[in-house]
C-alpha cells in the first residue's frame, strides 16, 4: 500500500463538447487520485477522452461537473490568474509538439517560465544548465530550438516544464512525434526523474508506453476501463 | 521581453519588413499633415517677426502690402509714432516700380523705399547698408546681384517713372550699391533693391509724403496690444494690425486647410492602425500553439497581452523612424514645389518640422499602433488553452 500523500485527486469529471448542434461526451464521471511519487499512464484509443482529462487535471480546461484538486487546492475554485500562477510554479507541462519558442537557444526556453515567476537571471541561467545537463542536452544549450532533433527538442520542453519545481508533471503523448528510439529515450527519462521523485501523468494511444509506468490507467469512451485488455491496473508503489 | 519581440519579427523579415515600410508611409503623412496644419501659420508669425516689428500701419484693406494705395502724411505720423515712449522703432516704406538698363533693355526692379533708422524688411548680407539721409546708396538682393552682375560700390543707373507704352523714363539717378541685402518678405526670384525713402519718393514724384506701410516695434517691456489699440485711435483711416491680429485671420483663412491636414492625417494614422493590427492578428493566428503553450506553462494573460503589444509597439517604433526621415524629405520637396508659386514670399514654409510637432506625430503613432495591438492580444490572451493545443496536435 502506498502511504505517500495524494497530490492530484480528480472526482466524478464530466465533460462534453458541442459539436454543432450535437453534445459529445468526452468524460463520463472519471474519478482519478495520484498520489505523491506516482508514475502514471493515461492510455485509451483515440476519442476516448484521454487528453481531455490531461487537460482538465492541468487547469487547462474546465470541467462540467466534479472536482479536481492539487495539493488540496480545488482548480475551479481558482481565479485565471492564480490557476496560471499555479500551474507556472506546481506543474509542468510536456506537449507532443514540443511548441519550444523557435526564436529562443533552448538555454532561452528552459529559462522561460522561471523568468515569468520572477527568478533572477543568474539563478535562472545556473539552474537551466544544470536541467538540460540532467536531460543530456548541455551541449545543446546554446542552440536554437530549430537547430535541434525532435528527441533534443523534446527533452528541452522536459527540462523546461522541471524549470521551477513542480509537484506534478503532466504529458500529453511526449512520444508521439518521435520515432520509436527517441521514444524509447524519452521514456527511460521519465523512468528516470520518477526515481528521482517527481510525480509523473503521462497520456499516450499506446498501451506498451503507459505499461512503462508504475500505474496504467485505460479509458474508453471517457470512462475508466476496469479491465483493459485483460490487464489490471498496476498498483502504486 | 524585448529581445524576445525582435527575434519573433525577424522570423517573417520580408513581411514584416513591407509592414514597417508601410506604417512608415502612413507616419510620414501623418507627419506631414501636422507639421502642414500648423506649419504655415507659424512660418508666417515667424516671418513676420524676424525683424521685431509687432505692428503694421497700412491703407484699409491693403495688406500685406500694395503699392498702389499710400497712407498720406506717412512722414508725420512715422515721426509721432517714434515720440512715443512705448515705440522703440518705427518706419515707413514705400514701393514702387524701378528699372535698371540691362544690354539694350529695362530691366524691373521691385523698388522699396526704407527708413534705414527703422527698417523692418531686409536684413544685410554683406557690405553696408543704407544710412538716415543717404540719397546716393542702394541696397541690392542676391538674385538682382546675380542678374546685373553688381557689386558693393559699384555706381549704376536706376530709372523710374517709365512710362510702358512709350517706355521712356521720367527720372533717372546714378546710384552706389552700399551692399547686398536678404529681403524678408520678398518673393522667390523677385529683384528686389531698396533705397532711402525721400529718394524713393523723389523718384515717384506722385508719391508725395505717402507710404505703402509703416512698421512699428514695440519697446520689449510693452505689451503691443494696447500700443496697437491706441494707434488706431490716433488713425482711424489706417489700418492698424498687430502680428497677433494679422496671425488670427491668416489661421480664419487658414481653416479649410487644416481641416484637410486634420483628415489626412486621421486617415494615415487609420492606414497605420490597421497595418499593425492586421499583421498582428496574422502573427498571432500563425502562433496560437505557441500562445497556449505559453499560456499552459503558466504565462499570464497579461504576459501575452504585453508580448503582443511589444511587437506591435516595435514595429511601429520602426515604421516611425524609417516615416519621420520620409516625412522630412517629402515635406522639402512638396514645400519646395509650393514656396515657388508666384508671388509668395520665399521665406514662408508650408512644412515646419517643428520638434514639437514632430513628437505629436510620432506620439500619436506610437500610441496608435500600441492600441492597434489591443484587439490581437487580447484574442490571443483569451483563447481557449486546451482547444488550441487540441487543434495544434491534430
Amino acid at each position: 500500500m502506498n502511504a505517500a500523500p495524494v497530490l492530484l485527486e480528480a472526482h466524478d469529471l464530466v465533460k462534453a463538447f458541442r459539436l454543432g448542434t450535437r453534445s459529445v461526451r468526452a468524460l463520463g464521471g472519471v474519478s482519478v487520485a495520484v498520489r505523491q511519487g506516482e508514475y502514471v499512464g493515461i492510455s485509451g484509443p483515440s476519442g476516448s477522452g484521454k487528453s481531455t482529462l490531461l487537460h482538465i487535471l492541468g487547469g487547462l480546461d474546465a470541467q462540467d461537473s466534479g472536482t479536481v484538486s492539487l495539493e488540496g487546492v480545488a482548480l475551479d475554485r481558482l481565479t485565471d490568474s492564480a490557476l496560471t500562477r499555479l500551474r507556472l510554479l506546481r506543474m509542468g507541462f510536456i506537449f507532443q509538439r514540443f511548441h519550444l519558442l523557435p526564436v529562443l537557444t533552448s538555454l532561452e526556453n528552459v529559462e522561460l517560465p522561471m523568468a515569468e515567476a520572477g527568478v533572477g537571471r543568474a539563478e535562472r541561467q545556473e539552474r537551466a544548465r544544470e536541467l538540460l545537463r540532467y536531460v543530456g542536452l548541455s551541449e545543446r544549450a546554446d542552440h536554437r530550438a530549430t537547430q535541434l532533433s525532435g528527441g533534443e527538442m523534446q527533452r528541452v520542453a522536459i527540462a523546461r516544464a522541471l524549470a521551477n519545481r513542480p509537484a506534478l508533471l503532466l504529458a500529453d503523448e511526449p512520444t508521439g512525434e518521435l520515432d520509436l528510439s527517441t521514444g524509447r529515450q524519452i521514456l527511460e527519462l521519465f523512468r528516470r526523474m520518477n526515481d528521482d521523485g517527481m510525480t509523473l501523468v503521462v497520456v499516450t494511444h499506446d498501451e506498451h508506453l503507459a505499461r512503462e509506468a508504475g500505474r496504467s490507467i485505460h479509458l474508453l469512451d471517457g470512462r475508466i476501463d476496469p479491465v483493459p485488455n485483460a490487464q489490471s491496473p498496476v498498483p502504486a508503489r | 521581453m524585448i529581445l524576445v519581440a525582435a527575434k519573433n519579427l525577424a522570423r517573417h523579415r520580408v513581411r514584416n519588413a513591407l509592414a514597417i515600410l508601410g506604417i512608415a508611409v502612413a507616419a510620414a503623412l501623418l507627419l506631414d499633415m501636422v507639421m502642414l496644419a500648423g506649419g504655415m501659420e507659424r512660418s508666417f508669425e515667424r516671418m513676420l517677426l524676424s525683424r521685431g516689428y509687432q505692428i503694421r500701419l497700412a491703407p484699409k484693406g491693403t495688406l500685406p502690402f500694395d503699392t498702389e494705395a499710400t497712407l498720406p502724411g506717412a512722414a508725420a505720423l512715422s515721426a509721432r509714432l517714434r515720440a512715443d515712449p512705448r515705440v522703440r522703432a518705427a518706419g515707413a516704406v514705400l514701393g514702387g516700380a524701378l528699372f535698371t538698363v540691362s544690354g539694350d533693355s529695362l530691366l524691373p526692379l521691385a523698388g522699396l523705399g526704407v527708413e534705414p533708422e527703422g527698417q523692418g524688411l531686409y536684413e544685410l548680407d554683406r557690405g553696408a547698408d543704407l544710412v538716415p539721409g543717404d540719397t546716393t546708396g542702394i541696397v541690392i538682393s542676391a538674385t538682382v546681384a546675380a542678374a546685373t552682375g553688381w557689386r558693393s560700390g559699384d555706381t549704376v543707373r536706376i530709372i523710374s517713372g517709365t512710362d510702358p507704352q512709350i517706355a521712356r523714363a521720367s527720372s533717372e539717378r546714378r546710384l552706389v550699391v552700399r551692399g547686398v541685402v536678404h529681403w524678408l518678405y520678398a518673393a522667390r526670384g523677385q529683384r528686389t533693391v531698396g533705397i532711402a525713402l525721400p529718394l524713393m519718393r523723389r523718384l515717384n514724384r506722385a508719391a508725395g509724403d505717402r507710404a505703402s506701410m509703416i512698421m512699428v516695434k514695440v519697446t520689449r517691456d510693452q505689451d503691443v496690444e494696447p500700443v496697437a489699440s491706441d494707434i488706431r485711435r490716433l488713425a482711424p483711416a489706417v489700418e492698424v494690425n498687430s502680428v497677433t491680429t494679422l496671425v488670427a485671420r491668416f489661421r480664419t483663412r487658414l481653416t479649410y486647410f487644416r481641416q484637410l491636414s486634420l483628415i489626412l492625417g486621421t486617415i494615415s494614422l487609420f492606414v497605420g492602425i490597421l497595418l499593425v493590427t492586421t499583421l498582428l492578428t496574422i502573427t498571432v493566428n500563425e502562433r496560437r500553439g505557441e500562445i497556449a503553450t505559453l499560456r499552459a506553462i503558466g504565462v499570464s494573460r497579461g504576459g501575452i497581452v504585453r508580448r503582443v503589444l511589444l511587437e506591435g509597439a516595435l514595429l511601429t517604433l520602426a515604421g516611425n523612424v524609417i516615416g519621420l526621415l520620409l516625412g522630412l524629405a517629402t515635406a522639402r520637396y512638396l514645400d519646395g514645389i509650393l514656396t515657388s508659386f508666384p508671388g509668395l514670399p520665399a521665406a514662408i514654409s508650408f512644412f515646419v518640422p517643428e520638434r514639437g510637432a514632430v513628437l505629436r506625430a510620432a506620439a500619436a503613432l506610437l500610441v496608435a499602433g500600441s492600441i492597434a495591438g489591443a484587439w490581437p492580444a487580447w484574442r490571443a490572451a483569451r483563447a481557449p488553452i486546451a482547444a488550441t493545443l487540441r487543434e495544434e496536435a491534430t
